[in-house]
Parts: C-alpha cells; structure tokens; sequence
C-alpha cells in the first residue's frame, strides 16, 4: 500500500519533468550526433532525409577536415583573435566589476546604490544589434561623433569601418561597457552576504580600507571570482558572436582583427556551405572547452577545495 | 516596522565600521555618478539624434547638441505604418510565447528535481549538465532544426531553441529546496494533494519572486533575439522578421518602408534620411527595455547566485 503510493507520487513526478526533458532530447541530445559533420565529407542527396544522407550518402574524411582547417591561411589569425579578446574579457571580466563592486558597497544610501545599479547593468540587456548601432553612432564616417569632433579639432576624418588598427580596442571597450554591471550586480550579491561582524572586528584591530579589501572581501569573493573564471575557461575558444561580428557590421576590411572561431563558424555554414570546416571548428571548440574546463578544475580544487566546481 | 529597525541597526554599524568619512562617501558618489552617465551616454545620444532634424544631422552629424528638434522621424514610422507595426507585434508575440512556455517547462521539471523523494533527481541532474559541456555545433543545430523539424521561416524557428536552460532550472530548483519550508509541502501531502496541484497551489505562489526573476531573464533575452532569425528567416519573409532583425537589415528594410509610405499616400512623401530612421528604430527597440528596467530590478538578484549550478 505505502509503497504503491510512493511509485504514484515518482511517476507524477516524472511525468511532470518529462515535457522538458523531451525538449531537452531534441534540441540538445538529437544535434550532438552532428559531430560527425566533422569526420565526414557531407555530399547530401536531394529529397533523402538528414541521417541518411549524413551517415550513408557521404563517405568518411577521417581528420581531412581538421588538417584542412588548421592549413588554411585565416586560421593562426582567427584562433589568436579568439583566444586574445577571451583572455582580456576574462582578465577585465573580473577585474572591473570587482573593482567597482568593492567601491559601491562603501556608499551608504541604498537608494543611489539601486540608481548606479539600474544604469549600468542596462546595457547588458540591449542586443548586440543596439550595441552595434550605438557604436555607430559614434563611428559612422559622415554623421558620426567621432570625425565630427575630430573635424571640430581639425584634424581629418577617419574611416573607422576601414581601419583595422583601432578595432582591438574599440571592441574590448564595447565588451567591458555591455557586460561590466551585470558582473558588478553579481560580485554586489556576493560581497552583501559576508557576514558583517568580519569588518566590525577588522575596524577595531585598525584595518584600514584596503587591507579590509584584501584581508576580509577577497579572500571571500574567491569562491565566486573562480567559479566563473572556471565557465569563462571552459569556453576559451568561444565568443559573442554578436559582438564580432554585428558591432564591426560584418565590414571585410576588419575582419583580420575582428573574426573570431564562432564567426568563422557561422560563416563556413552560412556562406559557403562548407559543413565540414564549420562542423570541425565547432567540435573544436566544445573539446578544448571540456579539456580546459576540467584542467582549471582540477587545478583550482587542489589548491582550494571550495572553489573549484565539482 | 520589523524591517525598518533592521536597515537602522545596519547603517548603524556601516557608519561605525566604515573607515571612510562623509567627505569620502561624498567623493565616491561623484565618481559613481560620472561613471553612469559615461555608461548612459550612448543610449542617450540615440534619444537625441532620433529627434534631430534633417538640416542639423547635415551639418553636425549624430551630436549630443542638435540645431533643431522634429518629430519627422517618428511620425514617418507611423505613416509606413504596417510594416514596423508588423515586426513590432511579431517581437511581442516571440518574447510572450517564450517567456511564457519556457516557464510551463522549467517549473514543473525543477519542481520535481526539488523534491527529495524524487527517485530520478540524480539521473536528471547529470542529464540537463551534459549539454553545459557538449554540444553539437552550430551546423548540426542548424541542420537538424530545418531539416528534421522544419524550423525555418516560421515563428516556432525563433521561438523553441531557446526555451529551456540548464542555468534557470538550476535557479529555480535551488529556490524551490532551500527557500520553501519543507513543512508546507508535507502538510499539503498530508491533505491528499497531489504534485500537480502541490506545485500550482503553494510553489507557484510562494516562489513567486524567483519565477519572477527568470521570467525577467528570459523575457528580455527573447526580446533582445535575432541570431535565430538570422539563421532560420530568409529575406522572402519579412513578414515574420522581429524589431531586432529589421535592424540587422536596416538597408533594406529603409526601401521596404519607403516603398510602404509611397503606396499607402498615393505620392511622393518627405523620406527622413536613414541616418535618422536607423536611430529611431534603435529608440523603439530600446524604449521598453528601460521602461520595463526599473520595475524588474528587484528581480534581478535571485538569479545571481552563481553557486546554482554547483547544487
């Protein structure tokens, strides 16, 4: 009797988890056999169905494509692309809102506290399609700010959509100014928590500011700082890809400095067809996510076991 | 009354333990003030060139001080009136369907993975964190969804990849187990509810706050979505594009409208110049992400807890 009555209570339960489970079988279990997109030569026949075609109709490419891929002239200059705006997106990605969030949290009123946060977590919340007519605002060669006070100055206009040189920069800022107060909001929850009695007792031992920072804050952001850089480098070898390619407005006189391997992606796919390139940069990309992931987990754990994520 | 005291008590001790004295806080406010406007200035330049005249985006560009204000801008949107009205209404309709059928998914499923007796939680569990890890790519996402379910020029096509994610359903079943008594829930087994009504009748109410939060999360994200249409929408059904990808189209989307006003007056009309159309379709886009903003801030917070996924 009491057993029957837990095997109905299980099977609502299950039954209740079962329309996101299906969900979760079509779009992220049935697309992992794509994989294979990477190891095969995909010449589809018209009017056969995907599997088929995939697995009958297109002969293997062992590691043809992989070998392809990292020959082809764009690809040194693409991985280090990717690889130089993650390693300053995590850098400033931590950095910043740490900063910042250490700083507010010594304003007293609450309510300006809320105001600061409203501003700068809103551009989190735009499109990197805003972001990318925001900038243009800035940078558009006739009407933009940018030549306009540069011609107020009298110095001559730039074409920035051109001019490759500035973009490394201009495309870090855009990154720090959409993402920074999201990161702060998070960091602000985690510094609230910490139990005020620390700071208290600090204050009475003569800590100043900085030392109450170092000593006290830090040290007990530290689980949540490697929390994310743990995610952050588990996707190394991913990017916005809004970011690179809707804010440069997809110009081909950037692309040396502004495409990254999600850009190349979309590209190989969309533009040229080219399933097995696209197919093996993304396999890429998962595999030395999931290789760096577990490293800089396991790393983190030896030295502090609460840090590290699993 | 209760809370009041509590804030008391805590600026109490701020005040104590704070080495920093009114001249400093006061220095510190400055700065945060410089630091958003800096952070707003952009989304304000938008405001301003979108009511900028013709004349003066001539002579001074986009400019935080136009000669002369208009409404040009706006009103022409108004009179090519299907065309913007349509994408408006389709951007509506994506971020409703999904917020709301993203939610009928997750909370049920994290319902179940908060209930301890739940003898799948742990299969479950390792289940929703493998697609965190691996993932098929783009070009096998891309093909299954037009290929095996024809997700293409349809509404479904931007609607369905995004509905379910690993990271809410996280959020959501940590609030569920942590900050919903126990008590409650067995006192409603107790009275011979079932999990279906147990979850609508007290889990629903109770967790309002962060069923809030990620109804906010997904909301703005559908409302800010345009890489699905950029995949699954070609350039024959414009019908279907959201604001968002009118904007990636800008261009063409400036003939479209142009064309509109044309046939729906019979003549020539006055046709704003891109430079102002593109900036005023940024403003629509944008209006109701700030308008919405301050309302949902106080959600915010219960989904930033980057300790969910640990669980």
């Amino acid at each position: 009797m009491k057993k029957d009555h837990f095997r109905k209570k299980n099977r609502d339960l299950a039954l209740m988890s079962l329309p996101a489970l299906i969900w979760y079988v079509c779009f992220c279990y049935i697309p992992l056999f794509g994989i294979f997109f990477a190891f095969k030569h995909f010449t589809p026949v018209p009017g056969e169905g995907l599997i088929k075609n995939l697995f009958v109709n297109s002969p293997w490419a062992g590691l043809d494509n992989f070998s392809f891929l990292i020959r082809s002239s764009d690809m040194p200059g693409i991985i280090f692309n990717t690889l130089f705006y993650n390693s300053l997106s995590i850098l400033l990605g931590i950095a910043v809102p740490v900063f910042i969030a250490v700083l507010l949290t010594e304003i007293h009123s609450e309510s300006f506290k809320g105001a600061v946060q409203m501003v700068m977590v809103l551009p989190y919340f735009l499109s990197w399609v805003i972001v990318g007519y925001l900038v243009y605002a800035f940078l558009a060669t006739d009407e933009g700010m940018a030549n306009h006070i540069l011609l107020f100055a009298g110095s001559s206009p730039i074409q920035w959509y051109q001019s490759p040189q500035y973009w490394r920069f201009i495309l870090v800022i855009t990154e720090v100014w959409k993402s920074t107060g999201y990161a702060m909001i998070i960091y602000l929850c985690s510094i609230t928590s910490i139990d005020r009695s620390l700071y208290e007792s600090a204050v009475l031992d003569g800590a100043g500011f900085w030392e109450r920072v170092r000593y006290i804050t830090l040290p007990m952001l530290q689980p949540t700082i490697c929390t994310i850089f743990i995610l952050r480098i588990g996707s190394i070898l991913n990017s916005d890809f809004g970011l690179f390619y809707q804010v440069p407005m997809d110009s081909g006189s950037l692309q040396g400095v502004t495409q990254t391997l999600d850009v190349y992606v979309y590209k190989a796919l969309m533009q040229q067809a080219n399933f097995g390139f696209s197919g093996a940069a993304s396999f890429l990309q998962s595999i030395v996510g999931f290789i760096m992931l577990v490293t800089a987990n396991t790393i983190i754990r030896r030295i502090d076991k609460d840090s590290s994520l699993m | 009354m209760n809370m009041n005291r509590k804030t008391d008590d805590s600026n109490l001790i701020r005040t104590e333990t704070s080495a920093y004295s009114k001249k400093t806080n006061l220095v510190m406010s400055i700065l945060f003030v410089i630091l958003s406007i800096i952070v707003f200035l952009p989304i304000l330049l938008v405001f301003i060139v979108s009511v900028s005249s013709e004349a003066s985006l001539n002579e001074l560009g986009y400019s935080f001080f136009p000669k002369e204000l208009t409404l040009d801008g706006y009103r022409y949107l108004l009179r090519t009136g299907g065309y913007i009205l349509r994408s408006f209404f389709n951007s509506v309709l994506i971020t409703a369907a999904g917020t709301v059928t993203g939610l009928l998914l997750m909370c049920p499923l994290a319902y179940a993975l908060s209930r301890k007796e739940f003898n799948l939680r742990k299969p479950i569990l390792i289940f929703l964190m493998i697609p965190m890890l691996f993932s098929g790519g783009l070009v096998s996402s891309y093909m299954v969804n037009t290929q095996i379910f024809h997700l293409q020029n349809n509404y479904l096509a931007l609607i369905l990849p995004g509905l379910c994610s690993t990271w809410f359903i996280m959020i959501l079943r940590n609030y569920f187990q942590t900050s919903v008594p126990d008590s409650l829930i067995e006192a409603a087994e107790l009275d011979g509810c079932g999990h279906f009504r147990i979850l609508m009748l007290i889990m629903v109410p109770v967790a309002r706050p962060v069923i809030m939060t990620v109804a906010v999360f997904l909301m703005f994200s559908y409302w800010s979505s345009w890489y699905p249409s950029l995949l699954y929408l070609d350039s024959n059904h414009t019908e279907l594009y959201p604001l968002q990808y009118v904007l990636v189209n800008m261009d063409r989307s400036i003939e479209t409208m142009s064309h509109d006003a044309q046939y729906m007056s019979g003549m020539e009309t006055y046709t704003p110049p891109a430079v102002m159309v593109r900036m005023v379709m940024v403003v629509i886009v944008i209006l109701p992400v700030i308008i919405l903003l301050p309302f949902f801030q106080k959600f915010l917070k219960n989904g930033l807890t980057v300790g969910a996924v640990k669980g």
